[in-house]
């Protein structure tokens, strides 16, 4: 009599060969050892790379019972996660599994007693059906709000044609670009995802845009306006970003929070600098030039001496400036008295 | 066209000038903006032949023979040299007063040295091809005058002087004058024109010359047919034909009776030009905040407007047929600036105002325009002379408690500590639908009359109406 088929749950092990996305394209469940990887037809799995020897590895238990990977005569070696081994040395496998990087084949070796992370959320869109559509109809409201604002009474209809044409289209084509990427890391379109993320991104701005110049202004509140515009806009920016990246690549959070984290924190030191060498401020705008509405005019305005007053600090600090400067430049003249 | 009003060019020969972007930047009209309303220095820019116009002068008559025979000897020309090569960084002219060989050329002529005297050295040349070191003496920065020496004298010796026309005689109007010097580098010339008093609206007294002057003439004599000084070639605009400028011959006398027996400068002048530049921001801060604001005939608001006694104001707005915002817009702008180098002129004051009416906009559309109109104006960032300005901004009460946003910037010279250039950025905040927006520039200010400007300028908004709104503030 045959001998019984071993039963699929009782693997001692599992080799999986990854594809580029790093998914499994092909396991073999391994029910006995020892395990030989290589080219020839003798091999338990049998690979298919050019650069792999006929018999490049074997996995099997040593005395101790401990998993070791040996190499075979094999002129590239192989690489378990990030240590090389030449041509008959060998290495432990750790027990919670490894990569094995053969020729240009990446194998994962997967054991029983390692431990499994748990399991991943959907990506589900931020808002869709109705509620999505319903976003797209505000949002190409307050377009159309803008450019009525824009245009003078009794403009020609074909001054709508630009923006009738071109915000849609600008909307699609972001989208689609993110949607691309998706179908490039993820294999879905995720079209509608996207358009979820970047409506709730433009949305927001249409109301930080709104609230926060025309309150600073009512307020008489210029830091607020200048914060808003030189970093929570850019803060914005980047929330939306992170959003489509996240959708994008959902198992890197922490790279795509660092590296944008820190694209956001150099720009806006960048500029920062950039503006007090050149400016002498922070911040790019010179002053503050949202007007208030007269029925949102909250901030009482003050009186002529009070204005004069705050010209006082302003001539010290432009005075120390100037010093500073007029140092530097004979320091500059010094060093080149050619000139 | 507002820029038609603002562009004179000092007299002086910047020959290739190693900066001829800086130096020239305003003989066109597009460029001779109200920001830069000073009279230019009629530079020679060798390497722009293109900016400088043609001499046009009427061929001169047997006086004008006989006037340059006489004053061939006692005219010069004046080059400034870089220490290390013998390149020259500009050229002008100048002319004898005193048989001990005193020379009077323009401040701007010689400006490089004074500023630099470590790097710089000045030489004259004669028309019988003399040549030999000069030093300054003293300079009028605000009525752009020089008074040089040579090192040696002997060669200058015994060529006699430009007699001073008697102080109070002043030729008639249309009395010929003859103006001397060495226009372009070309050679020694005297061209002819037309004695026509004082330039109008002048804060400085300019004489208003009705002859070409080129490049390179600065700083040269203008004689009346007696051979007795007028003026000092100074300046032209190059948007006329022979609308040329002369310092009077008052203020040369002037300054040689104060430097004559002075030491030689050795040293940068920037203390003495602050000084000069306090004084002259003084008088013309006094003479500004006494004169009353003129009425700007708005239905709604009080707007500061300048008198136009040394002022020149343009105004436009749009045609009336616009189904948009409707404004108007003037431009005040003093005629003058003082000339302290290539890069900086100073000590002027300019104002604009604009008059917003959306009543055919409605409140929401106007709202956008005011605030667009209000953004993107220039308050100045560093630059070779002036680091960048520093503001406050604050909701004011200006006359009658018309809430208004102010905007004061003040910029700091990096050698001249005791000047600010003031800035003042304002707009009503009262009507849904009207409002008004103005700008004051006022450069080399001291502190106190930088703080006296801007209160003066804002104040002088209010309602033409004492009580045209229901009043929402009170101060």
């Amino acid at each position: 009599m045959d001998q019984p088929q071993p039963r699929p749950e009782n693997r001692l092990a599992l080799i999986e060969l990854l594809d580029r996305d790093g998914r499994a394209r092909r396991t073999v469940d391994v029910h006995a050892w020892p395990l030989t990887l290589g080219r020839a037809l003798d091999n338990t799995c049998v690979l298919d790379d050019p650069h792999i020897a006929p018999h490049h590895a074997t996995l099997a238990p040593d005395a101790g019972g401990q998993l070791q990977v040996q190499v075979g005569d094999s002129r590239n070696g192989l690489q378990i996660g990030q240590r090389r081994l030449a041509a008959g040395q060998a290495a432990p496998l750790p027990a919670a599994g490894a990569l094995l990087f053969l020729g240009g084949l990446r194998l994962r070796v997967r054991l029983p007693g390692a431990p499994l992370a748990p399991e991943w959320p959907l990506a589900n869109p931020l808002v869709a059906g109705l509620a999505l559509w319903a976003m797209l109809l505000v949002w190409m409201l307050v377009q159309a709000l803008h450019r009525w604002v824009a245009l003078d009474p009794g403009a020609d209809l074909v001054q709508w044609l630009p923006w009738l044409l071109g915000l849609p289209a600008g909307l699609a084509v972001w989208c689609g670009l993110w949607a691309l990427g998706s179908k490039l890391f993820r294999h879905g379109f995720e079209f509608t995802s996207h358009v979820a993320i970047a409506l709730v991104g433009l949305l927001a701005y249409e109301v930080m845009d709104l609230v926060l110049p025309v309150g600073a202004a009512a307020m008489d509140w210029p830091l607020l306006w200048q914060v808003h515009h030189q970093w929570l806009l850019p803060l914005l920016g980047m929330l939306v970003v992170r959003a489509h990246l996240r959708q994008l690549l959902p198992q890197r959070g922490l790279a795509i929070h660092v590296s944008l984290g820190a694209v956001l924190l150099a720009g806006l030191v960048v500029t920062a600098v950039v503006n007090q060498r050149q400016q002498g401020r922070i911040f790019s705008a010179p002053y503050m030039h949202t007007l208030p509405p007269p029925w949102l005019r909250l901030g009482g305005p003050v009186p002529m001496p009070a204005l004069e007053a705050a010209m006082e600090p302003l001539r010290d600090t432009l005075l120390q400036r100037a010093k500073d400067a007029a140092a530097e430049d004979d320091a500059g003249n010094q060093a080149d008295p050619g000139r | 066209m507002v820029s038609l009003a603002s562009l004179a060019s000092l007299v002086q020969a910047a020959g290739q000038s190693p900066q001829p972007a800086a130096t020239a930047p305003a003989l066109t009209a597009s460029s001779a903006a109200a920001s830069d309303p000073a009279a230019r220095p009629i530079a020679d820019q060798g390497a722009n032949p293109s900016a400088n116009a043609p001499t046009t002068a009427a061929a001169p008559s047997g006086i004008g023979q006989r006037i340059y025979a006489d004053m061939r000897p006692r005219l010069l020309q004046v080059r400034t040299l870089l220490k290390t090569q013998d390149s020259q960084s500009s050229v002008g002219s100048a002319f004898l007063v005193t048989p001990e060989g005193h020379l009077i050329s323009n401040y701007h002529v010689v400006s490089s040295y004074a500023l630099a005297p470590q790097r710089h050295r000045l030489v004259y040349a004669t028309v019988d091809g003399k040549q030999g070191a000069l030093e300054l003496l003293a300079f009028d920065v605000v009525h752009d005058l020089a008074l040089l020496r040579p090192v040696d004298p002997a060669p200058l010796r015994d060529r006699g002087a430009v007699p001073f026309r008697p102080e109070g005689s002043e030729p008639e109007r249309g009395t010929r004058i003859f103006s001397m010097g060495n226009p372009l580098d070309v050679g020694f010339a005297v061209t002819e024109g037309a004695y026509n008093g004082l330039a109008e609206r002048h804060f400085l007294p300019t004489l208003f010359f009705g002859g070409s002057l080129s490049a390179g003439m600065s700083g040269g004599p203008s004689v009346d047919p007696l051979g007795r000084l007028v003026g000092v070639n100074v300046a032209a605009r190059r948007d006329g034909e022979q609308v040329s400028f002369l310092v009077p011959a008052a203020l040369a006398q002037a300054l040689l009776a104060r430097g004559r027996d002075a030491k030689p400068i050795t040293q940068p002048v920037h203390a003495e030009i602050e000084r000069q530049l306090l004084a002259h921001q003084t008088a013309l801060v006094d003479q500004f905040i006494a004169q009353p604001w003129r009425v700007a005939g708005h239905p709604r608001y009080r707007i500061p407007v300048p008198q136009e006694r040394f002022m020149r104001c343009w105004g436009n707005g749009t045609p009336p047929s616009t189904r948009g915002l409707v404004f108007e817009r003037s431009d005040c702008t003093m005629d003058s600036a003082v000339f302290i180098d290539e890069r900086l002129r100073t000590g002027h004051i300019a104002m604009r105002h604009e008059t917003y009416d959306g009543s055919r906009l409605g409140a929401l559309r106007f709202l956008q325009r005011y605030n667009a109109s209000f953004e993107n104006e220039g308050v100045g960032g560093n630059d070779s002379h002036r680091v960048a300005a520093g503001c406050t901004e604050h909701s004011v009460a200006t006359g009658g408690g018309l809430p208004m946003r102010a905007v004061v910037c003040l910029r700091a010279y990096k050698k001249l500590p005791a000047l600010f250039d003031l800035t003042v950025l304002t707009a009503s905040l009262d009507g849904s639908e009207t409002g008004v927006q103005g700008r004051l520039d006022a450069d080399g200010m001291s502190f106190d009359n930088a703080q006296r400007l801007a209160r003066h300028y804002l104040e002088g908004f209010g309602w033409t109406n004492p009580n045209p709104a229901p009043k929402t503030v009170s101060r």
